[in-house]
C-alpha cells in the first residue's frame, strides 16, 4: 500500500491553522515523511491538484471562486476535514453573515468599487456547500488534537474528538472556577479541546472554540444568568466565535428551556 | 487638490495573493499584485464590541503576526483609555514581540527565501543538501514559538496579554530558560546573519525609495514607538498616521493601498535597518558595519539580510530584557482601569513592517476602527519594483529571468507565508487588446492630450490625433501647448481621466499601439522622460491613478514625413475615440 495522500487547503481565514501545523516543528519532518503531502500552499510550491485521501480545509468561504475551489476539493478527496473555527462555523467574519447586513457592511468598506479579481459573498462554513466528514474545532485548532487525528488517519482509523465543554478540562486541571471570582467565563458553553488555556491563565474563556455541541447547555446558561451576568453580553460574546451556528445555538437553547 | 478616501476594512493579506505582469513588445505595461483573499471586514466586526473583546478579535486578522496585532491593539486601547502600565509589563510585551520576530524572520528566511537562492522548491526538499541549516532553523523558529507561548498562552492567538497587563506572569524559571537558550543560540545566529548578508543578491531592480518605520523615541533600535519616522526626515505623531498612509482602493485587490505624498514607500526590516541601523549595538552593530552599503537603500531584496541582522538584534536583546524584568520581582497583575470615551492609535513594527491600529470608543463600545497592515502599505511598492525589474530584464534581453526575479522580489517583502509560494504569472499581449480597453475608458469621458513636436517625422503623431479629433467634434481634446500653463484647465480636469497620446519607443514594429496606466509609466524611468515634468506637476495622485498613456511605436523621429504605419495607427485611434 502506498502512503496516504494528504492535501492542506486554505480558504479565507488568518492561516492560523495551517501555521499551527507548521508549528509542529519536532514532528514536521516526520509528517512530511509519513504521508504524501500533495498540496500545502504555505509550505511548498510544487502543489498538485490530484486526488487525495484526506483533505484538511482551513478558512471559510467568502468568494464565488472559493466555493468553486471547495467543490473541486470535495470531488477529489476521500475524506474532508474542516480545520478551525472559520471552516467549521464560518469564523469571526461570519458574524456579519448572520446579521443579514452583509451588503451594507460590505459597502461601508468598499463603497461601490467593483472588485475585478474576486466575487465576494457573505462568509459561510464549508459545510454550507459540501459534505464534511470530520471537524477539528478551535481558533486555531489545538496541536494535540491535530497530531492525534493525523496519527489515527495514518493508521486508517477515524478521528476521535472530544465531546465536552472547556469546563471539564478546567476541572481536570484543578483550576479555581472563575465564575466564583465573578468573571464571566464562557467555558461552560464552549467546546473543549484547548486544555482550558485561558482559565488556566486566570482569564475567562471567550469561547474561541465555538459553542459546545451537547451537554446540559441550558443548565449551564442558567447558571451564568444566576451568577448575575447579563444575557445580552453573553449573547454578544458567544456570537463572536460562533459564526453562523449562533442562530441554531440559541434556538436550541430556547427549545431545551421550554 | 488631494482627496483621501478613508475606508474601514481589512482583508487578510497573507494567502491567496498573486502577481501578474503584462508585457507589450519591449514594454511592461502593467504589474498587478492581486489579493484574492475573500473580504473579512474585520474593522466592521470590531464596531459595537467592547475594547476587551476587540483585543481578542483583532489579532485574528493574521496568525503570523498575531502578537504584533495584539501589541498594537493593546497600545491603541491603552492610549484611548489613558492607561499607564508599569515597566515590567512593557518589558514582557517586548519579550513576546521579540519572540514573534524570531519566529517570523526565521520562518521567512530559511523556509521561504533560502530555497530560492540555493535552487530548491521548498525547505523540506532543501533539507537533503542543507540538513544542518534546516534543522537549526526549525529549532530557532521553535524557540520563537516557545517565547510566544510562554507569554501569550498559546502558539497562535494567545489570550494572556490583555489591556493593563497579563493574566498570568511567567515564572522566574521560564524566563531563565529563555535567557539561557537565547545565549546558546548565538553561534548559529552568527552563521545565519553571515549567510543572509552574503548571498548574491542580483542588482535588478535597484532604485531609491522612501522608507517608514516607528521611531522608538529613546535613541535606540526598537520595535514600537509613538511616532512614525519617514526617510524624508518627516516625523508623524501616532494619531496623524493618515499623513503617511492615505489609503485608497484598487479594483484588483481586497486589500487597501497606501501612498505617501503620492509615492510608494517601503516598510519592514529594510526600512528599519536603513532608518535605525546606526543605533544598533553589540554584534548586530558589527554585522551592520560589515555588510551595510548603499544598495540596501535601493534594492528590495535586501529585506532579507536586514531581517537577518534583526534576528541578531533580537537574540542580543532578549537577555537584556530579561535581566531588566528581574529587577521587578513583583507581578503587577492587571492594572485596573475605567472605560471612558476616547480615541487611540497604537503603532508597532510587525516583522513585515509598520502596523497601525486606531479606535474610537464611546459608551464602552468601539464606534470606529482602522487597521493598516504592513503588506497593504508595501503592495504598491511591490508592484513598482516588479515593474522596474521586468522592464530592465526585458531591455537586457533576459525575458526568461522575469518570472523568477519577480517571485524573489515579492517574497523578499514577505507578504505572508501562503501567498509567497507560487504566484507570478507573466503575460504577453499577443494581439492588440488596446482598442477594447480604449473603448472602456472612452465611456468615462476622458480628456485627450496630444504630445509631440512638428517637423520631426513621427513625433507629430500625438498632435495629429488631437487635430483629427477636434475636426470630428471631440470637445475634450487638446494639444499640449494649449493646456500646459492653464491652471483653470487643470482644476476642471481633476474629475476626468486623461489620456496622453504620444510616440513611444517600446521596441515593437512601427505603428504598434500600447495603452499603459500612467501610474506604471511613471515608475518606468526609461520611458517617463517623454512626459514633460511641467505637465506632470499639474497632476494629483488621484488623477495619475485613473489616467493613461497611449503610445505609438514610431518608425523614425528624423524623417520629414509621417511614416505610413504610424499614419494608420492614428486613424485607428481616432476611429476608436470619436464614436
Ligand atoms: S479559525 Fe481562527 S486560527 Fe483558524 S483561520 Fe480562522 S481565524 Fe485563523
Ligand atoms: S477562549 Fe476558551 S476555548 Fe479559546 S483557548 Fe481560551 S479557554 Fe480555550
Amino acid at each position: 500500500m502506498g502512503k496516504i495522500k494528504i492535501g492542506i487547503y486554505e480558504l479565507t481565514g488568518c492561516a492560523g491553522d495551517a501555521l499551527l501545523i507548521l508549528d509542529c516543528e519536532s514532528q514536521l519532518l516526520d509528517i512530511f515523511q509519513a504521508a504524501d503531502i500533495e498540496a500545502f500552499l504555505m509550505a511548498k510550491s510544487d502543489n498538485s491538484h490530484g486526488p487525495v485521501d484526506v483533505a484538511l480545509v482551513e478558512g471559510s468561504v467568502t468568494t464565488e471562486e472559493e466555493k468553486e475551489e471547495l467543490l473541486a476539493i470535495r470531488d477529489r478527496a476521500e475524506i474532508v476535514i474542516a480545520i478551525g473555527n472559520c471552516a467549521c462555523e464560518g469564523g469571526i467574519q461570519a458574524a456579519l453573515t448572520a446579521s443579514e447586513n452583509w451588503s451594507k457592511e460590505f459597502r461601508q468598506v468598499y463603497q461601490d468599487l467593483k472588485l475585478t479579481n474576486v466575487k465576494p459573498i457573505p462568509s459561510q462554513p464549508i459545510d454550507a456547500f459540501i459534505k464534511v466528514d470530520y471537524y477539528l474545532p478551535g481558533c486555531p485548532i489545538g496541536q494535540e488534537q491535530f497530531l492525534t487525528t493525523f496519527t489515527r488517519l495514518l493508521a486508517g482509523h477515524p478521528p476521535e474528538l472530544y465531546r465536552f465543554p472547556v469546563c471539564m478540562e478546567c476541572k481536570w486541571r484543578e483550576n479555581d472556577c472563575l465564575l466564583n471570582k465573578n468573571l464571566a467565563c464562557l467555558g461552560p458553553l464552549t467546546k473543549g479541546g484547548c486544555g482550558a488555556v485561558c482559565p488556566s491563565h486566570n482569564l475567562p474563556c471567550i469561547g474561541c472554540w465555538g459553542p459546545a455541541e451537547e451537554a446540559n447547555r441550558s443548565a449551564e446558561f442558567k447558571l451564568l444568568l444566576e451568577k448575575g451576568f447579563d444575557l445580552e453580553s453573553i449573547k454578544r460574546r458567544m456570537a463572536i466565535y460562533a459564526g453562523t451556528t449562533i442562530v441554531d445555538f440559541f434556538n436550541q437553547l430556547k427549545k431545551e428551556k421550554s | 487638490m488631494k482627496k483621501t478616501i478613508s475606508i474601514d476594512h481589512l482583508a487578510r493579506i497573507e494567502g491567496n495573493g498573486s502577481l501578474i505582469a503584462t508585457i507589450d513588445g519591449q514594454v511592461v505595461t502593467e504589474v498587478k499584485f492581486l489579493i484574492n483573499e475573500g473580504p473579512r471586514l474585520i474593522e466592521r466586526l470590531a464596531v459595537g464590541k467592547t475594547p476587551e473583546e476587540d483585543v481578542s478579535l483583532a489579532p485574528r486578522i493574521c496568525a503570523i503576526c498575531t502578537l504584533s496585532h495584539k501589541n498594537a491593539v493593546i497600545r491603541a486601547m491603552e492610549n484611548a483609555l489613558e492607561i499607564k502600565v508599569p515597566p515590567k509589563i512593557t518589558l514582557l510585551r517586548e519579550l513576546m514581540h521579540l519572540g514573534e520576530f524570531i519566529e517570523s524572520h526565521s520562518l521567512h528566511l530559511y523556509y521561504l527565501a533560502l530555497p530560492d537562492y540555493v535552487g530548491f522548491p521548498n525547505a523540506i526538499a532543501m533539507a537533503s543538501r542543507f540538513p544542518f541549516e534546516v534543522k537549526i532553523a526549525l529549532e530557532m523558529k521553535q524557540f520563537g514559538n516557545h517565547i510566544m507561548k510562554v507569554l501569550s498562552g498559546r502558539f497562535i492567538h494567545g489570550e494572556n496579554p490583555v489591556i493593563g497587563g497579563f493574566g498570568r506572569y511567567p515564572t522566574k524559571e521560564e524566563l531563565m530558560f529563555i535567557k539561557a537558550r537565547a545565549i546558546q543560540f548565538m553561534p548559529f545566529v552568527h552563521k545565519t546573519t553571515e549567510l543572509f548578508c552574503s548571498l548574491p543578491y542580483p542588482d535588478i531592480p535597484e532604485e531609491e525609495t522612501i522608507f517608514a518605520c516607528c521611531e522608538p523615541g529613546n535613541g535606540q533600535y526598537g520595535l514600537w514607538g509613538d511616532e512614525i519616522l519617514v526617510s524624508t526626515g518627516e516625523k508623524i505623531y501616532r494619531d496623524d498616521y493618515p499623513k503617511l498612509t492615505n489609503e485608497f482602493l484598487v479594483p484588483h485587490s481586497t486589500a487597501k493601498r497606501s501612498r505617501y505624498q503620492g509615492r510608494t514607500y517601503t516598510v519592514g526590516a529594510q526600512a528599519r535597518i536603513n532608518l535605525l541601523g546606526e543605533r544598533l549595538k553589540g554584534e548586530a552593530e558589527k554585522m551592520f558595519r560589515r555588510f551595510y552599503n548603499d544598495r540596501w537603500k535601493r534594492n528590495p531584496l535586501f529585506q532579507n539580510p536586514a531581517q537577518a541582522i534583526e534576528i541578531m538584534y533580537c537574540f542580543e536583546r532578549i537577555p537584556e530584557v530579561i535581566d531588566e524584568i528581574f529587577k521587578y520581582p513583583q507581578d503587577p497583575g492587571i492594572v485596573s482601569y475605567t472605560i471612558k470615551n476616547g480615541k487611540g492609535t497604537g503603532l508597532v513594527e510587525a516583522p513585515r513592517g509598520l502596523l497601525i491600529h486606531h479606535y474610537e470608543i464611546k459608551d464602552g463600545r468601539i464606534t470606529y476602527a482602522d487597521i493598516i497592515t504592513p503588506t497593504a502599505q508595501n503592495a504598491d511598492e511591490i508592484e513598482r519594483y516588479c515593474l522596474l525589474a521586468a522592464q530592465k530584464l526585458l531591455e537586457q534581453g533576459k525575458e526568461e529571468l522575469i518570472k523568477d526575479r519577480l517571485e524573489l522580489i515579492v517574497r523578499a517583502f514577505d507578504p505572508c507565508v501562503s501567498c509567497s509560494a507560487h504566484l507570478v504569472e507573466v503575460r504577453k499581449i499577443e494581439e492588440n487588446d488596446w482598442p477594447k480597453k480604449l473603448e472602456q475608458i472612452r465611456a468615462t469621458n476622458p480628456i485627450i492630450i496630444g504630445l509631440g513636436s512638428l517637423g520631426h517625422g513621427d513625433d507629430e503623431a500625438g498632435l495629429l490625433v488631437v487635430t483629427h479629433l477636434k475636426r470630428n467634434g471631440y470637445v475634450e481634446a487638446y494639444w499640449e501647448e494649449e493646456v500646459i500653463d492653464d491652471e483653470t484647465f487643470w482644476t476642471k480636469a481633476e474629475d476626468h481621466p486623461i489620456i496622453f497620446v504620444d510616440v513611444l519607443n517600446f521596441g515593437a514594429e512601427a505603428g504598434k499601439v500600447t495603452l499603459i496606466p500612467l501610474n506604471h509609466l511613471l515608475w518606468n524611468t526609461s520611458l517617463t522622460h517623454r512626459l514633460m515634468p511641467t505637465l506632470l506637476a499639474w497632476l494629483t495622485p488621484e488623477m495619475i491613478k485613473k489616467s493613461y498613456f497611449l503610445g505609438i511605436q514610431p518608425a523614425s523621429l528624423k524623417a520629414n514625413h509621417l511614416s505610413s504605419p504610424v499614419f494608420e495607427a492614428i486613424k485607428k485611434i481616432v476611429n476608436g475615440l470619436k464614436k
